[in-house]
């Protein structure tokens, strides 16, 4: 008996061992696959509910873990389908007069519960998007689409108001496909604050797996995808208020990857030899906005405003800023003068625009010319008893748009234009701003790629047309633009809007920053998009001969 | 702590702005109308006031609109971590502070302060501490505990803790506890040295201690019968630091990415989030409160005659 146990030892301690291998994390056997990426990040997404994301913390998470029903191509291109790679459906049919779309579902597409995504979720979700209640900011990039309907359970028709050459964009880009089957019993005015939003459930290459409030945030690997597994085994968001920790933190060698390098790390990156710099140009301008009506008016209403309803002093003022020496002086390397009311990768053709050319003696002789002349007692010009003085706010948050204050004032005060600077805390500023308590403001627009959002912030009836710019003038410009078919044709149409907003000059464009991206030398990327750094996140993977003990987790749950 | 919770809610009120004030994300007028109305901040200030009190009273803490989760959510986590940190850095300060400043404040019988080189190099140094600004400490010990050390830049646990095991565990727990500990300790050992200092100078001259001395007692036993009597000024300000690491911990929480109430009160200043903010100012007022008693409790405790002049 005794040495039948005796026997079994072995055997026993066999099966422990491997049940216990068993149980260990395994390495992914493809050595393109695996490996762990950690992100670290100022400050950490409000939700994960696709609907109510806006901040680009949020939407780099969402992204991985939502699809889209076909994704834009790298040019950006958002004229027809052309460049649209298929995600969530994998093909389309157009209409024949074009005012429909039926997107066919990948049949074999899950939800990450197990679930099988079917129409209903598109039509589902457009409803959703489309919720006064849920109050989503992406209602007002969707304009154009009437409703969606399920014609069977694997195919979703978009119904679009009128033709443009923005459909297909506007019906793919701004909705992440949400799970009916999950959501639909919530009542729309409880989706926002429902837990989903904190524990999401997608279709995309990555799965959601944690998120530790102010601390981390991890996605791993869906191994189920049906478009193939993401590369990497996990991507986790580490959360970092302070920028000098922040940087600490990636010099250390604690975090893979971070967005905002600034100027001052620029010689700490020269030496750290385990990082190597991107340079990504998100679709952002910075601009300073003119208030067009007179101030304590509300916003949009009024009579003009006394020094800045005049366009020839906003045009004086705009030739007595050299925005190039500005953007080198706020922004070192990593910052251009903008061109116009866009990033110049949305301008179609930037050598077609022209901007208002730096030249002092011309902005003082315009000035005289439209009767404000210099007061010997402090220089400052006036006309019929009024000082041409004004005052400008940023938010104390954003150094280079407060160092762009102190900039501007000097610029300013060569012409004889006294502007007072005033910092002012995010909520504080807005509330002046919606009230029209103000008279300019730095401020800084993101934009998409088709450009969808100008009549919103330029347009006369634009709910962001924050300084009041009326123009029938460019009005009709940018629909005849926003409307134009054939690429030659947008592009003139698209130059004449552009030149019309620099001739009238509702606000003083300044500058375009580009991103200083530090990463890892063993995380192979694939193209960062200028809208999207993360869009191809899927397909990054980590050099197997470079791997360090984090990448060699695996899968495996946590202990 | 009712009169705290209504200051807290008006002057957070009267405060420009809201929750959805700041320009950008695209949200139109019609959409910040639509979140002002669910949230009831289109509400008269009276009856918003007294709903949220009804609430209180009834245990709701509100909505955190800068967490988009509910406030005792947020609370319930991020409470206990800043209580680590928090009384772990009291613990120690105090230990420090009471240790340091005693041994100095018993040299000055024996030695002119003036003359007396030791006392005044650990003045000079307690005084540097104290009168540095607690994030630049927080930063110049993370430089100095990351590039010499190897300590973790910040958070409370690895990004990977849970695939570790349960020693390494407890081992990545406290090196991510050192620095952020450290920084706490320091500053509150420098503010008790001094107070400690200052009132054994004064306890050591007093006849008592010249007649135990007479009566031939042991100077050890002399000391600490003067020690004692010294402990009162320090206890009274231990009592008003404990809500005060509170507000301390707001930097050092930032520095070193530590998810507690400091740095999730901070953002919600940022976001006007009136709900976690109020009630981080009821927990704060309570906890004044509590410091205050403790305070009292401890002072009757070392020394019986606070008792008697209650009696």
């Amino acid at each position: 008996m005794n040495r039948a146990i005796l026997r079994c030892i072995p055997l026993v301690i066999f099966l422990a061992t491997a049940c216990r291998g068993a149980d260990r994390p395994t390495a992914s056997p493809n050595a393109e696959v695996g490996g762990t990426m950690i992100i670290v990040q100022p400050a950490e997404p409000n939700s994960l509910f696709p609907p109510k994301v806006s901040d680009s913390q949020g939407l780099s998470v969402v992204n991985a873990i939502f699809d889209r029903l076909a994704e834009i191509g790298p040019e950006l291109e958002t004229n027809g389908d052309a460049g649209f790679t298929p995600r969530l459906a994998q093909s389309w049919t157009w209409s024949a007069d074009s005012l429909s779309i039926a997107f066919a579902l990948n049949p074999k597409a899950r939800w990450h519960d197990g679930a099988a995504v079917r129409a209903e979720d598109v039509r589902y979700t457009f409803a959703v998007y489309t919720s006064d209640t849920v109050a989503s900011d992406i209602k007002s990039a969707i304009p154009n689409i009437d409703s969606v309907s399920v014609r069977d359970s694997l195919t979703a028709v978009v119904w679009f108001k009128r033709r443009l050459p923005s459909q297909f964009f506007e019906a793919t880009y701004n909705m992440y496909i949400l799970p009916s089957h999950l959501l639909a019993a919530i009542p729309m005015g409880a989706l926002a604050t429902a837990p989903f939003g904190r524990n999401p459930i997608g279709t995309g290459r990555f799965r959601f797996a944690r998120w530790e409030p102010n601390a981390r945030l991890e996605i791993v690997a869906d191994t189920a995808n049906a478009r193939g597994r993401a590369k990497l085994d996990r991507v986790l968001w580490t959360f970092v208020a302070d920028p000098a920790a922040a940087t600490t933190k990636l010099f250390a060698g604690d975090a893979d990857f971070y967005e905002a390098i600034r100027p001052e790390n620029k010689e700490q990156m020269r030496t750290a030899t385990q990082l190597r710099l991107h340079t990504v140009r998100p679709l952002e301008y910075g601009y300073l906005q003119y208030n067009l009506h007179r101030r304590g008016k509300p916003l949009r209403h009024g009579p003009p405003h006394p020094v800045l309803g005049d366009a020839a002093v906003r045009r004086a003022l705009a030739m007595a800023v050299d925005r190039a020496r500005l953007a080198r002086s706020v922004f070192d390397a990593t910052g251009d003068a903008a061109l116009a009311n866009a990033p110049r990768v949305l301008i179609p053709d930037t050598i077609a625009v022209v901007p208002i050319a730096y030249d002092l003696a011309h902005a003082r002789a315009l000035l005289d010319s439209a009767g404000w002349r210099v007061n010997p007692a402090d220089s400052v010009r006036v006309r019929n008893g009024v000082r041409l003085s004004f005052e400008m706010m940023a938010p104390s948050s954003s150094v280079p748009r407060t160092t762009y204050l102190a900039l501007l004032q000097d610029q300013f005060k060569s012409i004889g234009v006294e502007a007072k600077t005033l910092s002012l805390d995010g909520p504080s500023m807005g509330t002046r701003v919606m009230s029209g308590d103000f008279d300019a403001f730095m401020n800084v627009w993101g934009m998409s790629p088709g450009r969808l959002g100008m009549p919103q912030t330029w347009g006369a009836t634009g709910d962001l047309n924050l300084g009041g710019y009326q123009s029938t003038a460019f009005d009709v410009r940018l629909d005849s633009a926003l409307s134009a078919f054939g690429t030659s044709e947008a592009r003139r149409l698209w130059t004449g809007a552009f030149q019309q907003l620099i001739d009238d000059e509702p606000g003083l464009v300044l500058y375009e920053q580009r991103k200083a991206v530090a990463m890892h030398v063993r995380i192979q990327n694939t193209p960062m998009r200028p809208d999207a750094w993360y869009a191809g996140l899927a397909d990054w993977t980590i050099d197997p001969a470079q791997r360090i003990p984090r990448d060699r987790i695996g899968l495996g749950a946590p202990r | 702590m009712f009169v705290a919770a209504t200051f807290a809610f008006v002057l957070l009120h009267f405060a420009p702005g809201d929750a959805y004030s700041s320009i950008g994300g695209g949200m139109t007028d019609e959409i910040r109308a639509t979140l002002r109305a669910q949230r009831g901040y289109d509400l008269p200030l009276a009856r918003q006031y007294v709903r949220w009190l009804l609430a209180l009273a009834s245990g709701d803490w509100g909505w955190s609109t800068s967490q988009q989760r509910w406030v005792s959510d947020v609370i319930a986590e991020a409470i206990p971590r800043t209580l680590v940190l928090m009384s772990l850095a009291l613990c120690a300060s105090l230990a420090l502070g009471m240790g340091i400043g005693a041994w100095q404040g018993a040299r000055a019988e024996r030695h002119v302060a003036a003359r007396d080189t030791a006392d005044r190099a650990v003045s000079v140094v307690t005084l540097f501490v104290y009168s540095m600004p607690q994030f630049w400490l927080a930063l110049a010990l993370m430089f100095c505990g990351v590039r010499w050390f190897g300590l973790p830049s910040g958070g409370a646990v690895d990004d990977l803790h849970d695939r570790l095991s349960a020693a390494d565990r407890l081992v990545d727990r406290l090196r991510h506890l050192l620095l952020p500990w450290l920084s706490l300790t320091l500053a509150g050992a420098a503010l008790f040295t001094r107070f400690q200092r200052s009132a054994m100078r004064d306890a050591i001259r007093e006849p008592f201690v010249r007649a135990a001395r007479a009566k031939g007692s042991r100077e050890r036993d002399i000391r600490f019968q003067a020690w004692r009597t010294a402990l009162s000024p320090v206890i009274t300000i231990a009592g008003l630091f404990f809500p005060a690491l509170l507000g301390g911990a707001v930097f050092v929480e930032i520095v070193y990415a530590w998810p507690g109430i400091g740095s999730a009160v901070l953002k919600g200043v940022d976001y006007r989030d009136y709900d976690l903010v109020a009630a981080v100012v009821v927990i704060g007022s309570a906890m004044t409160a509590a410091g205050s008693f403790l305070a009292d409790l401890t002072r009757e405790l070392v020394d019986p005659r606070n008792r008697l002049e209650h009696s």
